[in-house]
């Protein structure tokens, strides 16, 4: 089994300085839709390639120099990582900085941060994936590994949401993974336009189509607020223990590593106690506003 | 620490004898930092002389109400804390982190973050020895193999060099609850030397080898047994006339549960969100780092401020602030100093200083809020107005 299997979090590279980005060539840069772009970086130093490491689900921050950082999700194969990608939805200064770069450009990097997702507990069990939107980013690296070791779980199950059809990411691979033995994936968008001919409506209207062995299932789910709670209430509603639900969430990220104080949920440093939670570890907190 | 077994030895320092402790701590190198009034307010300062100190001043505290007073004219430390303390100077407001420039291949690094001084923190209040030791364990000092990525390693290099003189406290401000924390009125751990201040000099307990070295070089005498006597009344009677008090054996217990008391929509209602509490803190840790870019040389510095989770940018994500209403920031500011603080750090994160009592401008208290919480009673109140924040 590769590495990436058994653990959630290889620890960051810390270079000279952890405020200090280290930087990294865009090799490519993929448009996925209207809004989104891949960008697959390599840092420039072989040193620093030949030791970085990450689980899915963690993330790094990237540093556009003169613009700032934000933080985004590896969303590339963990067993491949000297070139690292990631999926990057315009939204601000940040995104759009790096919607005006062309391969060669230089960035900086800084991470991996955070927990990941719980590849360890996913042996011989059932794992279902719900993903909205640009919350698909953070889930890709599950998606690879677990496809790349097709007997690791029994059953692998991808229920994909987005508004509409056009906001979809990583179309084509959806296509491939929908001709794969070795996966389920079910698409739905809220909006449909005349040439979609899946389902429409919220993402979790798409359990109907499944049948989950609820004690023997893993659920990882990423998305904005309103899916995340939507996804997680509807497994639990059917069972599924909440010590075997996963969310990653989103909050404001400023250094990484539990310093600046931003991410804080409750008691939790969203960006190294998570960005995956189990549910059962906050399930105090998770619906609540203003947290 | 002293040794549990033996009783700490305790010395006399006559009051000229802080003329020269003054100058000893010049001589060993040490930038000595202590109360001296500014702005009619007693503040932490880089001092150049003994006469700086804020003799024959005392304080009046109360919420939201601060007032230098004329005190005993013979005593040098009748005041206790001031806004700013040790933390100002351990973890600065504002501190430049690194400067770099982008080169062809690499990022080149210019400079990192300005030399770290020697501080001797003379006069610190038992509270605040306290509050370091919080700190220490945020930053990750007392943990050296723990984890923490630190590169800013002023705080340890600061921490590690500092010198820390205690002054006991006499006399209590009205908002002090030290007390009921046990973190004071008199210092226990943490000092370097502490003093008792009496009319005609101090008493010196010794709590380190580098302390020990100080006082075989100041003027002191055994003290009489009077003067140690009158030492531990004051500290005593300091204790009993604490301003506030609070119940700190249930307060997390308290605050993890009741997320939807009433009390939250009602403090709301009174408090700014001005993060006047988190800036005078003692505790408090949360800051941004930013980059400032100069287009000419395009050289870049990224600066460390501290940051108040009361504003908006503190929690904003591309959908708006998470932490949208006052209710909801006042609740967080809370929950952490007394209760979330202990799942981080497994510790208080209030000390007891009864800053945020004092510089809050409309006086809102923590020792008074809780009670109301204990009140309350987990009532649920999901559907409560919520104060729409600004
Ligand atoms: C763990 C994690 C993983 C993420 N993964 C992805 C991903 O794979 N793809 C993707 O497109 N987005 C991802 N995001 C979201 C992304 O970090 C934000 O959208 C980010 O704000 C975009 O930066 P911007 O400057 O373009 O946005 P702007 O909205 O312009 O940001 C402007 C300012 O808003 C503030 N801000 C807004 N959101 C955040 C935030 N989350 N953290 C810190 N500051 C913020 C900052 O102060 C920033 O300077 C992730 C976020 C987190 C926390
Ligand atoms: S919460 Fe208030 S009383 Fe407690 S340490 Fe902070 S400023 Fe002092
Ligand atoms: S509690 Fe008082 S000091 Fe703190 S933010 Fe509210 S008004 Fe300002």
């Amino acid at each position: 089994m590769p590495h990436t299997l058994s653990s959630s979090r290889p620890e960051p590279i810390c270079g000279m300085d952890t405020w200090m980005p280290v930087p990294a060539r865009i090799l490519a840069i993929e448009q996925e839709n209207f809004n989104t772009w891949t960008f697959t970086t390599r840092f420039v130093a072989e040193e620093i390639r030949k030791i970085y490491r990450f689980a899915p689900g963690q993330f790094n921050m990237l540093y556009v120099p003169g613009v700032g950082e934000a933080a985004f999700s590896l969303s590339s194969d963990p067993a491949e990582p000297e070139t690292l990608a990631h999926t990057v939805r315009r939204v601000g200064s940040v995104t759009r900085a790096l919607e005006r770069f062309k391969p060669g450009g230089l960035i900086g990097l800084r991470g991996p941060f955070g927990h990941g997702w719980p590849m360890e507990l996913m042996r011989d069990r059932h794992v279902v994936i719900v993903a909205g939107g640009i919350g698909i980013a953070p889930l890709r690296p599950v998606l690879y590994t677990l496809l790349h070791n097709p007997d690791y779980c029994k059953r692998l199950v991808l229920l994909y949401g987005c508004r509409t059809p056009a906001d979809r990411v990583y179309a084509s691979e959806l296509e491939d993974w929908e001709n794969n033995d070795a996966i389920e994936v079910l698409v739905t968008v809220d909006n449909a336009d005349s040439e979609w001919n899946g389902p429409v409506g919220v993402v979790t209207n798409l359990l109907r189509r499944i049948k989950v062995d609820a004690k023997n299932t893993i659920v990882l789910v990423c998305g904005p607020k309103v899916l995340n709670r939507v996804a997680a209430w509807s497994f639990l509603q059917l069972h599924v223990p909440p010590d075997q639900v996963f969310v990653s969430l989103e909050r404001n990220m400023n250094c990484g590593f539990a310093r600046c104080g931003h991410c804080q949920l409750g008691g939790k440093f969203v960006c190294s106690d998570g960005p995956v939670f189990r549910f059962s570890d906050i399930a105090d907190i998770f619906a609540k506003e203003d947290i | 620490m002293t040794d549990a077994n033996t009783p700490p030895h305790a010395f006399f320092l006559p009051r000229s004898g802080l003329e020269d402790l003054f100058q000893i701590l010049q001589s060993d190198g040490y930038q000595v930092l202590g109360p001296t009034v500014v702005n009619d307010t007693v503040m932490i300062r880089p001092l150049e002389s003994i006469a700086q100190l804020p003799q024959g001043v005392s304080d009046r505290q109360d919420g939201g109400f601060y007032r230098l007073v004329d005190g005993d004219p013979e005593l040098s430390f009748e005041f206790v804390v001031g806004p700013n303390g040790p933390k100002n100077y351990l973890f600065p407001a504002k501190l430049k982190l690194l400067e770099f420039h982008v080169g062809n291949e690499r990022f080149e690094l210019d400079a990192g973050q300005p030399d770290v001084p020697k501080y001797a923190f003379l006069g610190v209040r038992p509270c605040e020895l306290a509050a370091v030791k919080v700190q220490d364990r945020v930053f990750g000092v007392a943990e050296p193999g723990m984890f923490r990525c630190e590169s800013e390693t002023w705080y340890t290099l600061a921490r590690r060099q500092a010198l820390f003189i205690a002054v006991n406290c006499t006399r209590p401000a009205g908002t002090c609850f030290c007390a009921s924390w046990g973190t004071g009125p008199r210092a226990t751990e943490g000092f370097d030397l502490a003093l008792t201040e009496l009319r005609g000099g101090f008493i010196v307990e010794v709590g380190s080898d580098r302390g020990q070295a100080i006082v075989g070089r100041l003027p002191t005498r055994e003290p009489t047994v009077s003067e140690l006597e009158l030492a531990e009344l004051k500290l005593e009677r300091a204790a009993e006339q604490m301003g506030r008090r609070l119940e700190t054996g249930d307060v997390k217990e308290l605050l993890d549960h009741d997320l939807e008391h009433p009390e939250w929509d009602k403090v709301a209602q009174r408090c700014l969100s001005c993060g006047n509490c988190t800036m005078v803190c003692p505790t408090c840790f949360c800051c941004t780092v930013e980059d400032s870019t100069y287009l000419a040389d395009e050289n870049i510095t990224r600066t460390r401020y501290w940051e108040s989770c009361f504003t908006h940018q503190f929690s904003y994500l591309t959908s708006g602030p998470e932490r949208a209403t006052i209710r909801g920031r006042y609740r967080h500011w809370l929950r952490h100093k007394l209760s979330t603080w202990w799942d981080q750090f497994d510790m208080s994160g209030c000390v007891g200083c009864g800053r945020c009592i004092t510089w809050c401008p409309v006086g809102i208290d923590l020792t008074e809020e809780i009670p109301r919480f204990r009140e309350g009673g987990h009532a649920k109140a999901e559907n409560t107005t919520q104060s729409r924040g600004t």
